[in-house]
């Protein structure tokens, strides 16, 4: 199938999933007010730490708010455009339904990842990038237009990276059959995200730096905004939204061929 | 007295062996929660390097607290259980309950029960394989009175968890998608349980507010006792409010369980 015809599969999903929330706008009301506390919680952690110490790692509060909402505001996007799909997906695959996801004419990763979008989560990314806007703001920082794009690739590059991360935590249910809330883990991972680099130190720099991408994925778009155009972290985080997805997708088929049907 | 006993023991072991199902489940989460606590670690040693103390507590302190929390939330902690009653309620499963001579609300605490003896075996695991590295920067106070009040408190503290989650189980039978409400209380208990920072980091006049309020006392007191946060005083004082606390939501459980059942339509042949 070429790309186009994969892009229109995915314009009649999200056609489907708005009218579908048109029809539980509480529901949406709900959900997003539940994300904005979150977002909330996630501050006033970093308020309250900063109410007794003047810096983290050598980050400065709004230096601070600006990473953890870069983290927020990655979080936010893939949850909006992949996790409910991919979280129905573990949930199919123990209860036999993926036959469902199998039977249709595409890529499996694809059909069963971009069924259904989360527009809460988009409206609250929203949200993380005014607080990004925000934190730049209060930091005096003024990101040239290469810059703010480079951000923008860095932030998709992070998309992916979390992606994969999710896929491979998901996976996980093809060969554990028991287990459920596996998905639940990969907010555990995703929070390394919210760290500085440089507190991390000795082993745990060169495993959660540099080989768990989870730290290069909220700290290179942070310090493009910050600092400029870093070419060693713009190359790392490129890097590793290419080699991770690519494991994610090995892994997904490999526990594809596990997977028994439920039906007679 | 004793046939009712040992209704519940039956209960009780059953629930011990579908959790026993579910080991991995509980054994791959509590593995992810120490990785959560490589984060905290890595946070607070990075806070604590241009404030060697921060609210009056060395690092070792404030890790101790941590450790402790994940510890005891696989103890007492309320996992998934509201989201279980509204899975019940919504496909008609509790219509049993009302043709049985069985309590719903001790039927459930008894499997939740079971399932904390589980999940609470297990997260010892990932304790013991990562003491040799956090072992000598914990610093657990010494008295009885710790121990002595930290029992009470976490009994306590989970009756308070479970009734929690119950009153949210029964929201069912108002709302019938009950996720949002379950994921909101999440965002709460994590605040105002002290799971994201010890509540005494907080300005004096929040914290004081927050010593009012459920979330108070589910991890975070009892956590809060046996870590040295709080002194003999202080927890003797709050023991009996945690106490009200525990007894007030029972009464609202069952306040709910009533209520709901009004509303509820029992289909089948």
């Amino acid at each position: 199938m070429s790309l186009q015809r994969y892009a229109a599969i995915w314009l009649a999903c999200i056609r489907y999933t708005l009218t579908r929330t048109l029809m539980f706008r509480g529901d949406f009301f709900i959900w997003a007010l539940v994300e904005l506390f979150w977002t909330g919680v996630n501050l006033l952690m970093i308020l309250v730490i900063y109410q007794h110490t003047a810096s983290i790692a050598g980050w400065s509060e709004y230096q601070m708010i600006l990473l953890v909402s870069t983290a927020m505001l990655i979080q936010r996007l893939l949850m909006g455009f992949f996790w409910t799909s991919i979280f129905e997906m573990g949930r199919n695959v123990r209860s036999g339904d993926f036959d469902f996801v199998l039977a249709q004419p595409g890529n499996p990763l694809f059909m069963a990842s971009t069924r259904k979008l989360d527009p809460d989560s988009l409206v609250n990314s929203a949200v993380s990038l005014g607080i990004v806007i925000y934190a730049a703001h209060r930091l005096g920082l003024h990101p040239s237009v290469l810059d703010l794009a480079l951000y923008a690739a860095l932030i998709v590059c992070g998309v992916a990276i979390h992606y994969s991360v999710l896929v491979l935590t998901v996976a996980l249910v093809f060969w554990l059959k028991h287990a459920q809330g596996l998905e639940g883990s990969y907010f555990t991972l995703a929070d390394f995200g919210r760290l500085p680099s440089q507190a991390f130190r000795g082993a745990s720099r060169i495993l959660f730096v540099w080989i768990v991408p989870l730290v290069v994925v909220s700290n290179a778009p942070a310090r493009t905004i910050l600092h400029g155009f870093q070419p060693a972290w713009t190359a790392w985080a490129a890097a590793m939204a290419a080699g991770w997805l690519a494991l994610a997708i090995f892994v997904f088929h490999r526990g594809l061929r596990r997977y028994s049907s439920a039906s007679s | 007295m004793y046939a009712v006993l040992n209704k519940y023991r039956t209960a009780f072991l059953i629930g011990l062996q579908s959790n026993v199902v579910y080991r991995w489940n509980f054994a791959i989460r509590s593995g992810f929660s120490f990785v959560q606590l490589a984060v905290v670690f890595i946070l607070w040693r990075a806070a604590y390097a241009s404030a060697p103390d921060i609210g009056g507590f060395a690092f070792g302190a404030t890790l101790t607290y941590f450790v402790t929390l994940i510890v005891v939330q696989f103890f007492i902690g309320a996992f998934n259980e509201d989201y279980l009653i509204n899975e019940e309620i919504r496909n008609g499963l509790i219509n049993q309950f009302m043709l049985k001579p069985i309590n719903y609300f001790a039927y459930r605490f008894s499997i939740f029960t079971a399932a904390r003896v589980v999940s609470g075996a297990l997260v010892l695991i990932p304790l013991a394989a990562a003491l040799p590295f956090l072992g000598h920067y914990l610093v657990l106070p010494h008295g009885a009175w710790r121990v002595a009040l930290g029992v009470p408190a976490l009994a306590l503290g989970g009756l308070i968890q479970f009734a929690i989650a119950f009153c949210f189980g029964m929201l069912t039978f108002w709302f019938l998608e009950i996720q949002g409400f379950i994921i909101l209380s999440l965002a709460l208990e994590s605040v105002l349980g002290g799971q994201m920072f010890p509540l005494d980091l907080l300005p004096p006049a929040a914290f004081r507010v927050i010593q009012y309020l459920p979330f108070y006392y589910q991890m975070y007191f009892p956590a809060a006792i046996l870590t040295g946060r709080i002194s003999g005083r202080t927890a003797l004082h709050q023991l009996p409010v945690q106490a009200a606390w525990a007894v007030g939501l029972v009464a609202l459980a069952g306040f709910l369980w009533r209520r709901g059942l009004r509303r509820h339509t029992a289909v089948g042949g």
